[in-house]
Protein backbone atom coordinates (compact mmCIF):
# COMPACT_ATOMS: atom_id res chain seq x y z
CA UNK A 1 0.00 0.00 0.00
CA UNK A 2 0.82 3.61 -1.01
CA UNK A 3 1.45 5.72 1.90
CA UNK A 4 1.32 9.84 1.22
CA UNK A 5 4.10 11.21 3.14
CA UNK A 6 4.03 14.97 3.41
CA UNK A 7 5.55 17.01 6.67
CA UNK A 8 6.78 20.31 7.47
CA UNK A 9 9.13 20.25 9.89
CA UNK A 10 9.57 23.48 11.99
CA UNK A 11 12.07 23.63 14.85
CA UNK A 12 11.47 26.11 17.27
CA UNK A 13 13.35 24.62 20.05
CA UNK A 14 14.97 20.83 20.12
CA UNK A 15 13.03 19.98 23.11
CA UNK A 16 9.63 21.04 21.15
CA UNK A 17 9.35 20.43 17.60
CA UNK A 18 6.02 21.14 15.32
CA UNK A 19 5.31 18.60 13.17
CA UNK A 20 2.29 18.76 10.78
CA UNK A 21 2.63 15.56 8.93
CA UNK A 22 -0.04 12.62 8.90
CA UNK A 23 2.83 9.76 9.53
CA UNK A 24 3.41 9.26 13.27
CA UNK A 25 6.18 6.62 15.07
CA UNK A 26 7.65 6.25 18.73
CA UNK A 27 10.10 8.87 18.34
CA UNK A 28 7.94 11.49 18.11
CA UNK A 29 5.76 10.71 21.44
CA UNK A 30 5.92 13.81 23.60
CA UNK A 31 6.29 16.43 20.11
CA UNK A 32 2.86 18.66 19.42
CA UNK A 33 1.42 18.41 16.24
CA UNK A 34 -0.28 20.99 14.36
CA UNK A 35 -3.91 20.69 12.75
CA UNK A 36 -4.39 22.30 9.67
CA UNK A 37 -6.92 25.00 10.14
CA UNK A 38 -8.87 23.32 7.18
CA UNK A 39 -9.17 19.94 8.58
CA UNK A 40 -10.31 21.17 11.82
CA UNK A 41 -13.42 23.21 10.16
CA UNK A 42 -14.26 19.94 8.26
CA UNK A 43 -14.16 17.30 10.75
CA UNK A 44 -14.38 18.70 13.96
CA UNK A 45 -16.82 21.18 13.84
CA UNK A 46 -18.58 19.51 16.86
CA UNK A 47 -15.81 16.39 18.15
CA UNK A 48 -13.22 18.59 20.18
CA UNK A 49 -13.41 19.34 24.11
CA UNK A 50 -14.80 22.52 24.61
CA UNK A 51 -11.90 23.40 26.75
CA UNK A 52 -9.68 22.68 23.50
CA UNK A 53 -11.75 24.59 21.11
CA UNK A 54 -10.94 27.42 23.35
CA UNK A 55 -7.58 26.89 23.47
CA UNK A 56 -7.69 26.87 19.54
CA UNK A 57 -9.39 30.25 19.08
CA UNK A 58 -6.50 31.52 21.83
CA UNK A 59 -3.72 30.51 20.76
CA UNK A 60 -4.68 30.61 16.85
CA UNK A 61 -3.50 27.66 16.24
CA UNK A 62 -4.44 23.89 17.23
CA UNK A 63 -1.65 21.53 17.87
CA UNK A 64 -1.99 18.24 19.85
CA UNK A 65 0.68 16.15 21.64
CA UNK A 66 1.42 12.95 20.10
CA UNK A 67 1.15 10.66 23.07
CA UNK A 68 1.68 6.34 23.64
CA UNK A 69 -2.36 5.89 22.93
CA UNK A 70 -2.75 7.28 20.22
CA UNK A 71 0.33 6.17 18.90
CA UNK A 72 -1.19 2.30 19.55
CA UNK A 73 -4.45 3.33 18.25
CA UNK A 74 -2.51 4.26 14.92
CA UNK A 75 -0.37 1.33 14.52
CA UNK A 76 -3.06 -0.96 14.68
CA UNK A 77 -5.38 0.92 12.24
CA UNK A 78 -2.63 0.75 10.05
CA UNK A 79 -1.83 -3.22 10.49
CA UNK A 80 -5.90 -4.39 10.48
CA UNK A 81 -7.25 -6.67 7.77
CA UNK A 82 -10.06 -5.00 6.50
CA UNK A 83 -11.55 -7.85 4.67
CA UNK A 84 -12.80 -9.50 8.41
CA UNK A 85 -15.27 -8.09 10.39
CA UNK A 86 -14.11 -4.44 12.33
CA UNK A 87 -12.52 -4.68 15.05
CA UNK A 88 -13.26 -2.79 17.90
CA UNK A 89 -11.11 -0.29 20.28
CA UNK A 90 -12.21 1.32 23.50
CA UNK A 91 -10.09 4.07 24.89
CA UNK A 92 -10.40 4.30 29.03
CA UNK A 93 -8.45 6.11 31.83
CA UNK A 94 -9.32 8.49 34.53
CA UNK A 95 -11.11 11.61 34.29
CA UNK A 96 -9.20 14.45 32.63
CA UNK A 97 -6.32 11.54 31.12
CA UNK A 98 -6.81 12.19 27.63
CA UNK A 99 -9.12 10.23 26.36
CA UNK A 100 -11.02 12.10 23.19
CA UNK A 101 -7.95 13.53 22.43
CA UNK A 102 -6.75 10.83 21.32
CA UNK A 103 -9.53 10.10 19.90
CA UNK A 104 -9.40 13.07 17.70
CA UNK A 105 -5.94 12.18 16.90
CA UNK A 106 -7.14 8.77 15.63
CA UNK A 107 -9.91 10.08 13.30
CA UNK A 108 -7.35 13.27 12.22
CA UNK A 109 -5.02 10.35 10.90
CA UNK A 110 -8.52 8.38 9.35
CA UNK A 111 -9.29 11.27 7.40
CA UNK A 112 -5.84 12.03 6.21
CA UNK A 113 -5.51 8.72 4.79
CA UNK A 114 -9.29 9.02 3.28
CA UNK A 115 -11.39 7.10 5.64
CA UNK A 116 -15.55 7.76 5.62
CA UNK A 117 -15.55 9.37 9.23
CA UNK A 118 -19.55 8.66 11.62
CA UNK A 119 -18.18 10.57 14.25
CA UNK A 120 -20.56 11.18 17.33
CA UNK A 121 -18.85 13.35 19.90
CA UNK A 122 -21.17 12.51 22.96
CA UNK A 123 -23.27 9.69 23.16
CA UNK A 124 -24.37 11.36 26.80
CA UNK A 125 -26.57 14.00 24.35
CA UNK A 126 -28.68 11.17 23.19
CA UNK A 127 -29.55 9.84 26.29
CA UNK A 128 -29.91 12.56 28.38
CA UNK A 129 -31.85 16.26 28.98
CA UNK A 130 -33.69 15.63 25.35
CA UNK A 131 -35.88 18.88 25.00
CA UNK A 132 -37.94 17.14 22.48
CA UNK A 133 -39.24 13.46 22.04
CA UNK A 134 -41.10 12.11 19.32
CA UNK A 135 -42.87 8.95 19.30
CA UNK A 136 -41.10 7.32 16.10
CA UNK A 137 -43.16 7.00 12.74
CA UNK A 138 -41.24 3.68 11.60
CA UNK A 139 -41.41 1.77 14.50
CA UNK A 140 -43.65 1.73 17.37
CA UNK A 141 -41.51 1.15 20.14
CA UNK A 142 -38.99 3.51 19.46
CA UNK A 143 -38.58 7.15 20.38
CA UNK A 144 -37.42 10.18 18.24
CA UNK A 145 -34.93 13.17 18.76
CA UNK A 146 -34.98 15.61 16.18
CA UNK A 147 -33.43 18.28 17.19
CA UNK A 148 -30.38 16.10 17.84
CA UNK A 149 -30.90 14.10 14.52
CA UNK A 150 -31.03 17.08 12.46
CA UNK A 151 -27.87 18.40 14.27
CA UNK A 152 -25.83 14.90 13.65
CA UNK A 153 -26.85 15.00 10.08
CA UNK A 154 -25.49 18.81 9.33
CA UNK A 155 -22.33 17.98 10.80
CA UNK A 156 -22.17 14.70 8.85
CA UNK A 157 -22.39 16.58 6.11
CA UNK A 158 -20.10 18.91 6.27
CA UNK A 159 -17.27 16.30 7.70
CA UNK A 160 -17.94 13.90 4.63
CA UNK A 161 -18.67 15.87 1.49
CA UNK A 162 -16.72 13.97 -0.87
CA UNK A 163 -18.60 10.81 -0.46
CA UNK A 164 -21.85 12.07 -1.06
CA UNK A 165 -22.49 12.17 -4.38
CA UNK A 166 -20.56 8.66 -4.87
CA UNK A 167 -22.78 6.93 -2.83
CA UNK A 168 -25.91 5.24 -4.04
CA UNK A 169 -29.50 4.08 -1.70
CA UNK A 170 -30.04 0.72 -2.19
CA UNK A 171 -33.42 0.82 -1.39
CA UNK A 172 -36.60 2.88 -1.62
CA UNK A 173 -37.62 4.75 1.64
CA UNK A 174 -40.67 5.84 2.39
CA UNK A 175 -40.73 9.25 4.56
CA UNK A 176 -44.55 10.29 4.53
CA UNK A 177 -47.48 9.91 2.14
CA UNK A 178 -46.07 12.03 0.16
CA UNK A 179 -42.19 11.81 0.17
CA UNK A 180 -39.83 9.25 -0.41
CA UNK A 181 -36.37 8.50 -1.89
CA UNK A 182 -35.94 6.21 -4.92
CA UNK A 183 -33.29 3.37 -4.83
CA UNK A 184 -29.97 4.93 -6.39
CA UNK A 185 -29.86 8.45 -5.43
CA UNK A 186 -26.84 10.00 -3.69
CA UNK A 187 -26.76 10.06 -0.03
CA UNK A 188 -26.24 13.94 -0.05
CA UNK A 189 -30.41 14.04 -0.93
CA UNK A 190 -31.00 11.35 2.03
CA UNK A 191 -29.19 13.41 4.39
CA UNK A 192 -30.81 16.67 2.84
CA UNK A 193 -34.37 15.38 3.55
CA UNK A 194 -33.32 14.59 6.83
CA UNK A 195 -32.12 17.98 7.39
CA UNK A 196 -34.99 19.83 6.39
CA UNK A 197 -37.93 17.83 7.29
CA UNK A 198 -37.16 17.63 11.06
CA UNK A 199 -39.93 14.97 11.81
CA UNK A 200 -38.14 12.31 9.95
CA UNK A 201 -34.73 13.00 10.73
CA UNK A 202 -34.12 9.96 13.05
CA UNK A 203 -35.50 7.36 10.38
CA UNK A 204 -33.06 8.99 8.36
CA UNK A 205 -30.02 8.96 10.44
CA UNK A 206 -31.08 4.98 10.69
CA UNK A 207 -31.12 4.57 6.79
CA UNK A 208 -27.48 6.40 6.63
CA UNK A 209 -26.46 3.96 9.53
CA UNK A 210 -27.96 1.04 7.27
CA UNK A 211 -26.48 2.64 3.57
CA UNK A 212 -22.87 2.72 5.60
CA UNK A 213 -22.85 -1.08 7.01
CA UNK A 214 -23.83 -2.73 3.58
CA UNK A 215 -22.07 -0.82 1.42
CA UNK A 216 -18.75 -0.55 3.35
CA UNK A 217 -18.33 -4.15 2.79
CA UNK A 218 -18.03 -3.60 -0.58
CA UNK A 219 -13.72 -3.32 -1.20
CA UNK A 220 -13.20 -5.21 -4.31
CA UNK A 221 -14.79 -2.28 -6.65
CA UNK A 222 -11.88 0.25 -7.42
CA UNK A 223 -14.50 3.33 -7.11
CA UNK A 224 -16.78 2.19 -4.42
CA UNK A 225 -14.63 1.02 -1.77
CA UNK A 226 -13.92 3.11 1.32
CA UNK A 227 -13.18 2.30 4.83
CA UNK A 228 -15.85 3.15 7.29
CA UNK A 229 -14.68 4.79 10.96
CA UNK A 230 -17.60 4.08 13.31
CA UNK A 231 -16.02 6.71 16.40
CA UNK A 232 -18.54 7.24 19.30
CA UNK A 233 -17.49 9.16 22.28
CA UNK A 234 -19.13 8.46 25.62
CA UNK A 235 -19.89 4.61 24.56
CA UNK A 236 -21.37 3.77 27.93
CA UNK A 237 -24.07 5.77 27.68
CA UNK A 238 -26.01 3.64 25.62
CA UNK A 239 -26.02 0.97 27.44
CA UNK A 240 -26.88 2.59 30.70
CA UNK A 241 -29.77 3.38 32.43
CA UNK A 242 -31.71 6.66 30.39
CA UNK A 243 -33.23 9.55 32.04
CA UNK A 244 -35.28 9.10 28.89
CA UNK A 245 -38.09 6.39 29.48
CA UNK A 246 -37.06 4.29 26.32
CA UNK A 247 -33.64 3.86 24.20
CA UNK A 248 -32.47 0.93 22.16
CA UNK A 249 -28.98 -0.01 20.31
CA UNK A 250 -27.72 -1.86 17.47
CA UNK A 251 -24.31 -1.59 15.90
CA UNK A 252 -22.91 -3.92 13.16
CA UNK A 253 -20.80 -3.33 10.55
CA UNK A 254 -17.56 -4.80 8.23
CA UNK A 255 -14.53 -3.47 6.32
CA UNK A 256 -13.63 -0.42 9.00
CA UNK A 257 -12.79 0.10 12.22
CA UNK A 258 -14.56 1.28 15.38
CA UNK A 259 -13.01 3.79 17.75
CA UNK A 260 -14.93 4.14 21.41
CA UNK A 261 -13.83 6.37 24.07
CA UNK A 262 -15.97 5.88 27.69
CA UNK A 263 -16.82 8.96 29.41
CA UNK A 264 -17.58 9.15 33.28
CA UNK A 265 -18.21 12.58 33.34
CA UNK A 266 -22.10 13.02 31.80
CA UNK A 267 -22.78 9.66 32.43
CA UNK A 268 -25.69 9.48 34.44
CA UNK A 269 -26.35 6.94 37.49
CA UNK A 270 -22.85 6.25 37.72
CA UNK A 271 -20.31 6.94 40.55
CA UNK A 272 -17.53 9.67 39.75
CA UNK A 273 -14.31 6.84 40.65
CA UNK A 274 -15.66 4.29 38.30
CA UNK A 275 -13.42 4.36 35.22
CA UNK A 276 -12.83 0.85 33.72
CA UNK A 277 -14.73 -0.53 30.81
CA UNK A 278 -16.03 -3.10 33.09
CA UNK A 279 -17.68 -0.51 35.69
CA UNK A 280 -18.62 2.40 33.18
CA UNK A 281 -20.51 -0.16 30.22
CA UNK A 282 -21.97 -2.45 32.37
CA UNK A 283 -22.78 -6.18 31.87
CA UNK A 284 -25.09 -5.64 28.84
CA UNK A 285 -22.58 -2.89 27.18
CA UNK A 286 -19.07 -5.00 28.26
CA UNK A 287 -21.05 -8.40 26.35
CA UNK A 288 -22.38 -6.17 23.50
CA UNK A 289 -18.84 -4.49 22.79
CA UNK A 290 -16.67 -7.95 23.43
CA UNK A 291 -14.29 -8.93 21.89
CA UNK A 292 -12.85 -5.58 22.20
CA UNK A 293 -9.30 -4.00 22.01
CA UNK A 294 -8.74 -2.10 25.56
CA UNK A 295 -6.14 0.98 25.10
CA UNK A 296 -5.62 2.75 28.70
CA UNK A 297 -5.19 6.42 28.65
CA UNK A 298 -3.54 7.42 31.47
CA UNK A 299 -1.42 11.15 33.44
CA UNK A 300 1.62 12.75 31.49
CA UNK A 301 4.88 10.80 32.31
CA UNK A 302 8.02 13.61 32.83
CA UNK A 303 8.66 14.21 29.22
CA UNK A 304 5.25 14.98 28.10
CA UNK A 305 4.83 17.29 30.76
CA UNK A 306 7.73 18.84 30.28
CA UNK A 307 6.71 19.35 26.74
CA UNK A 308 3.13 20.49 27.32
CA UNK A 309 5.49 22.91 29.73
CA UNK A 310 7.41 23.96 27.31
CA UNK A 311 4.53 24.55 24.77
CA UNK A 312 2.49 26.74 27.11
CA UNK A 313 6.20 29.04 27.72
CA UNK A 314 6.28 29.09 23.93
CA UNK A 315 2.66 30.31 23.46
CA UNK A 316 3.08 32.89 25.92
CA UNK A 317 0.44 31.16 28.34
CA UNK A 318 2.37 30.96 31.41
CA UNK A 319 2.12 34.48 32.73
CA UNK A 320 3.06 34.65 36.33
CA UNK A 321 7.18 34.93 37.11
CA UNK A 322 6.63 32.31 39.24
CA UNK A 323 5.46 29.82 37.29
CA UNK A 324 8.46 30.15 35.09
CA UNK A 325 10.83 29.28 37.85
CA UNK A 326 12.01 25.83 38.30
CA UNK A 327 10.07 25.93 42.25
CA UNK A 328 6.56 27.08 40.38
CA UNK A 329 7.10 23.84 38.19
CA UNK A 330 6.99 21.95 41.01
CA UNK A 331 4.20 23.33 42.29
CA UNK A 332 2.27 22.56 39.54
CA UNK A 333 3.89 19.18 38.68
CA UNK A 334 2.41 18.67 42.60
CA UNK A 335 -0.75 20.51 42.39
CA UNK A 336 -1.80 18.69 39.44
CA UNK A 337 -0.50 15.64 39.46
CA UNK A 338 0.77 15.54 35.81
CA UNK A 339 -3.17 15.46 34.68
CA UNK A 340 -3.50 16.95 31.85
CA UNK A 341 -6.95 18.77 32.16
CA UNK A 342 -6.11 20.03 35.59
CA UNK A 343 -2.87 21.26 34.54
CA UNK A 344 -4.24 23.15 31.46
CA UNK A 345 -7.29 24.60 33.88
CA UNK A 346 -4.32 25.61 36.53
CA UNK A 347 -2.22 27.27 33.75
CA UNK A 348 -5.29 29.16 32.67
CA UNK A 349 -5.48 31.33 35.37
CA UNK A 350 -1.64 31.49 36.60
CA UNK B 1 -25.60 25.21 49.71
CA UNK B 2 -22.78 25.49 52.69
CA UNK B 3 -20.44 22.76 53.41
CA UNK B 4 -21.26 21.63 56.93
CA UNK B 5 -17.91 21.42 58.53
CA UNK B 6 -17.34 21.88 62.41
CA UNK B 7 -15.03 24.65 61.98
CA UNK B 8 -13.63 26.31 65.39
CA UNK B 9 -12.76 29.80 65.43
CA UNK B 10 -9.52 29.88 65.88
CA UNK B 11 -8.61 33.58 64.59
CA UNK B 12 -10.85 36.53 66.25
CA UNK B 13 -10.71 40.16 64.27
CA UNK B 14 -9.98 41.20 67.62
CA UNK B 15 -6.62 40.70 68.96
CA UNK B 16 -4.35 43.07 71.38
CA UNK B 17 -2.48 45.26 69.18
CA UNK B 18 0.65 44.11 70.65
CA UNK B 19 0.26 40.74 68.34
CA UNK B 20 2.08 40.68 65.17
CA UNK B 21 0.93 39.65 61.84
CA UNK B 22 2.06 36.29 60.43
CA UNK B 23 4.25 36.62 57.10
CA UNK B 24 3.80 32.49 55.86
CA UNK B 25 6.04 33.41 52.82
CA UNK B 26 9.38 31.31 52.20
CA UNK B 27 11.42 34.44 52.26
CA UNK B 28 10.40 35.90 55.88
CA UNK B 29 13.40 33.71 57.69
CA UNK B 30 16.58 35.86 56.38
CA UNK B 31 19.83 34.69 58.14
CA UNK B 32 21.23 36.99 60.75
CA UNK B 33 23.68 38.64 58.54
CA UNK B 34 21.76 40.00 55.79
CA UNK B 35 20.16 42.70 58.79
CA UNK B 36 20.51 45.90 59.67
CA UNK B 37 20.40 46.66 63.00
CA UNK B 38 16.80 47.85 62.59
CA UNK B 39 15.88 44.64 61.34
CA UNK B 40 17.71 42.76 63.85
CA UNK B 41 15.57 44.59 66.46
CA UNK B 42 12.55 43.44 64.07
CA UNK B 43 13.37 39.63 64.12
CA UNK B 44 14.40 39.93 68.25
CA UNK B 45 10.71 41.23 68.70
CA UNK B 46 9.26 38.28 66.83
CA UNK B 47 10.74 35.87 68.76
CA UNK B 48 9.48 37.01 71.65
CA UNK B 49 6.13 39.10 70.86
CA UNK B 50 2.91 36.59 70.05
CA UNK B 51 1.56 36.25 66.57
CA UNK B 52 -2.15 36.11 65.30
CA UNK B 53 -3.37 33.12 63.91
CA UNK B 54 -2.64 32.32 60.01
CA UNK B 55 -5.69 32.63 57.65
CA UNK B 56 -6.71 29.41 56.28
CA UNK B 57 -6.41 31.20 52.82
CA UNK B 58 -2.90 32.83 53.07
CA UNK B 59 -0.20 29.91 51.46
CA UNK B 60 3.38 29.89 51.20
CA UNK B 61 3.37 29.69 47.88
CA UNK B 62 4.52 32.25 45.95
CA UNK B 63 1.16 32.22 43.77
CA UNK B 64 -0.41 34.24 46.72
CA UNK B 65 -1.16 37.82 46.01
CA UNK B 66 -2.53 39.53 49.25
CA UNK B 67 -4.61 42.07 46.66
CA UNK B 68 -5.83 39.60 44.91
CA UNK B 69 -7.24 37.46 48.67
CA UNK B 70 -8.70 41.01 49.49
CA UNK B 71 -10.36 41.81 46.34
CA UNK B 72 -12.40 37.93 46.90
CA UNK B 73 -13.06 38.49 50.21
CA UNK B 74 -14.80 42.04 48.91
CA UNK B 75 -16.41 39.94 46.21
CA UNK B 76 -17.57 37.21 48.49
CA UNK B 77 -21.32 36.96 49.50
CA UNK B 78 -22.96 34.78 52.56
CA UNK B 79 -19.03 32.93 53.12
CA UNK B 80 -19.21 31.19 49.97
CA UNK B 81 -15.40 31.74 49.43
CA UNK B 82 -14.81 28.82 46.80
CA UNK B 83 -17.51 30.72 44.49
CA UNK B 84 -15.38 33.90 45.01
CA UNK B 85 -12.44 32.42 43.98
CA UNK B 86 -13.93 30.60 41.12
CA UNK B 87 -15.09 34.05 40.01
CA UNK B 88 -11.31 35.72 40.51
CA UNK B 89 -9.75 32.85 38.78
CA UNK B 90 -12.53 32.65 35.55
CA UNK B 91 -11.63 36.86 35.29
CA UNK B 92 -7.80 36.03 35.36
CA UNK B 93 -8.15 33.68 32.95
CA UNK B 94 -10.73 35.93 30.52
CA UNK B 95 -7.98 38.35 31.04
CA UNK B 96 -5.60 36.03 29.74
CA UNK B 97 -7.24 35.04 27.16
CA UNK B 98 -8.12 38.14 25.33
CA UNK B 99 -4.87 39.23 25.77
CA UNK B 100 -3.12 36.53 24.55
CA UNK B 101 -5.56 36.15 21.19
CA UNK B 102 -4.27 40.10 21.05
CA UNK B 103 -0.98 39.20 21.17
CA UNK B 104 -1.05 36.19 18.47
CA UNK B 105 -2.78 38.23 16.10
CA UNK B 106 -0.84 41.62 16.03
CA UNK B 107 2.25 41.73 14.16
CA UNK B 108 5.26 41.56 15.79
CA UNK B 109 6.22 45.75 16.07
CA UNK B 110 3.04 45.72 18.29
CA UNK B 111 3.23 42.91 20.53
CA UNK B 112 5.65 44.44 23.02
CA UNK B 113 2.74 47.05 24.20
CA UNK B 114 0.70 44.32 24.62
CA UNK B 115 0.38 43.30 28.69
CA UNK B 116 -0.81 39.43 28.62
CA UNK B 117 0.02 38.98 32.48
CA UNK B 118 -3.20 39.15 34.18
CA UNK B 119 -1.91 39.78 37.77
CA UNK B 120 -0.14 43.10 36.27
CA UNK B 121 -3.32 44.37 34.51
CA UNK B 122 -5.31 43.71 37.84
CA UNK B 123 -3.01 45.52 39.56
CA UNK B 124 -2.73 48.68 37.12
CA UNK B 125 -6.54 48.85 36.77
CA UNK B 126 -7.16 48.83 40.42
CA UNK B 127 -4.04 51.82 40.70
CA UNK B 128 -5.60 53.59 38.00
CA UNK B 129 -9.53 53.22 39.84
CA UNK B 130 -8.11 54.76 43.25
CA UNK B 131 -9.09 58.12 43.99
CA UNK B 132 -6.37 60.28 45.34
CA UNK B 133 -8.72 62.65 47.75
CA UNK B 134 -11.78 62.10 48.59
CA UNK B 135 -14.84 64.09 50.73
CA UNK B 136 -15.97 64.25 53.84
CA UNK B 137 -19.57 65.58 55.50
CA UNK B 138 -18.23 68.15 58.40
CA UNK B 139 -21.35 69.75 59.80
CA UNK B 140 -20.67 73.45 60.48
CA UNK B 141 -23.61 76.42 61.71
CA UNK B 142 -26.29 73.83 61.19
CA UNK B 143 -25.44 73.24 57.84
CA UNK B 144 -23.46 69.80 56.51
CA UNK B 145 -20.48 70.46 53.97
CA UNK B 146 -19.30 68.13 51.97
CA UNK B 147 -15.28 69.11 52.60
CA UNK B 148 -12.34 67.58 50.36
CA UNK B 149 -9.96 65.16 52.80
CA UNK B 150 -7.28 63.43 52.04
CA UNK B 151 -7.59 59.29 52.39
CA UNK B 152 -5.33 56.91 53.82
CA UNK B 153 -4.13 54.15 51.42
CA UNK B 154 -6.71 51.39 53.37
CA UNK B 155 -9.30 53.77 52.17
CA UNK B 156 -8.16 54.09 48.57
CA UNK B 157 -7.80 50.68 48.06
CA UNK B 158 -11.20 49.21 49.50
CA UNK B 159 -13.10 52.44 47.50
CA UNK B 160 -11.52 51.48 44.18
CA UNK B 161 -12.52 47.93 45.04
CA UNK B 162 -15.64 49.13 45.79
CA UNK B 163 -16.46 50.57 42.79
CA UNK B 164 -15.39 47.89 40.87
CA UNK B 165 -17.40 45.05 42.08
CA UNK B 166 -20.93 47.30 42.63
CA UNK B 167 -19.90 48.49 38.89
CA UNK B 168 -20.24 45.53 37.70
CA UNK B 169 -22.87 43.93 39.64
CA UNK B 170 -25.37 46.77 38.96
CA UNK B 171 -24.96 48.98 35.56
CA UNK B 172 -23.87 45.67 33.22
CA UNK B 173 -26.72 43.80 31.39
CA UNK B 174 -28.45 40.95 33.51
CA UNK B 175 -27.76 37.76 31.41
CA UNK B 176 -23.70 38.11 31.10
CA UNK B 177 -21.64 36.29 33.66
CA UNK B 178 -19.73 38.26 36.60
CA UNK B 179 -16.51 36.61 35.29
CA UNK B 180 -17.01 38.26 31.99
CA UNK B 181 -18.26 41.60 33.07
CA UNK B 182 -15.47 41.92 35.90
CA UNK B 183 -13.00 41.55 32.79
CA UNK B 184 -14.80 44.19 30.35
CA UNK B 185 -14.19 46.45 33.60
CA UNK B 186 -10.94 46.15 34.57
CA UNK B 187 -9.37 45.81 31.00
CA UNK B 188 -11.23 49.12 30.50
CA UNK B 189 -9.49 50.60 33.92
CA UNK B 190 -6.15 49.51 32.31
CA UNK B 191 -6.98 51.66 29.60
CA UNK B 192 -7.85 54.65 31.59
CA UNK B 193 -11.21 54.63 30.39
CA UNK B 194 -14.59 53.00 31.43
CA UNK B 195 -16.95 53.86 34.50
CA UNK B 196 -14.97 52.85 37.10
CA UNK B 197 -12.58 55.60 36.21
CA UNK B 198 -15.08 57.90 35.39
CA UNK B 199 -16.30 58.10 38.82
CA UNK B 200 -13.03 58.76 40.16
CA UNK B 201 -12.81 61.62 38.20
CA UNK B 202 -16.28 63.05 39.26
CA UNK B 203 -15.47 63.02 42.82
CA UNK B 204 -11.89 64.39 42.10
CA UNK B 205 -13.86 67.14 40.15
CA UNK B 206 -16.32 67.31 43.14
CA UNK B 207 -13.22 67.89 45.20
CA UNK B 208 -11.84 70.74 43.19
CA UNK B 209 -15.14 72.06 42.91
CA UNK B 210 -15.46 72.32 47.10
CA UNK B 211 -11.75 73.61 47.54
CA UNK B 212 -13.49 76.60 49.30
CA UNK B 213 -14.30 74.69 51.92
CA UNK B 214 -11.27 72.69 53.00
CA UNK B 215 -10.43 74.97 55.89
CA UNK B 216 -13.51 73.42 58.05
CA UNK B 217 -11.28 70.22 57.96
CA UNK B 218 -9.94 70.63 61.44
CA UNK B 219 -8.04 67.23 61.52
Amino acid sequence: MLWKLYYILITFNPACSFLSQTYHSEGHSGQYYTLPPTHIQKLFPYGLPPRFQLQIKTFNEGCVMVRPPALELISYLKRADYSKPPLRYVLYGDIGTGKTMSLCHALHYCYSQGWLIVHVPDAHLWVKNCKELLPSSSRPSRFDQPIQASQWLKNFKITNERFLSKLKTTQRYVWTKRESTEKGQPLGELIDQGVNRMKSSSDVVGAVLRELRLQAGGATEGEGAFKLAVAVDGVNALWGKTSLKKEDRTMVCCGGAILTALSQTGSVFKPRSAYLPSELLGEEGFDNMEPFVPVSVSNYNEKEFESCYLYYLDRNWLQHPHSRSEEGKKELIFLSNKNPSILERLCAFL
Amino acid sequence: MCVSLSLCLVRWSRYNPYYLDPDPSKDARVPESELSPEEKELQELKTVSPIKAALSSDTSSAFNDPLISKFINMMMQDGNKILARGIMTQTLETIKRKQVEKYHKSPAAKREEIECNPYTVFHQALENCKPIIGLASVQKGGKSYQVPVPLTDNRRRFLAMKWLITECRDNKHRRTHMYEKLSQELLAAFANEGNVVKRKHDLHKMAEANRAYAHYRWW
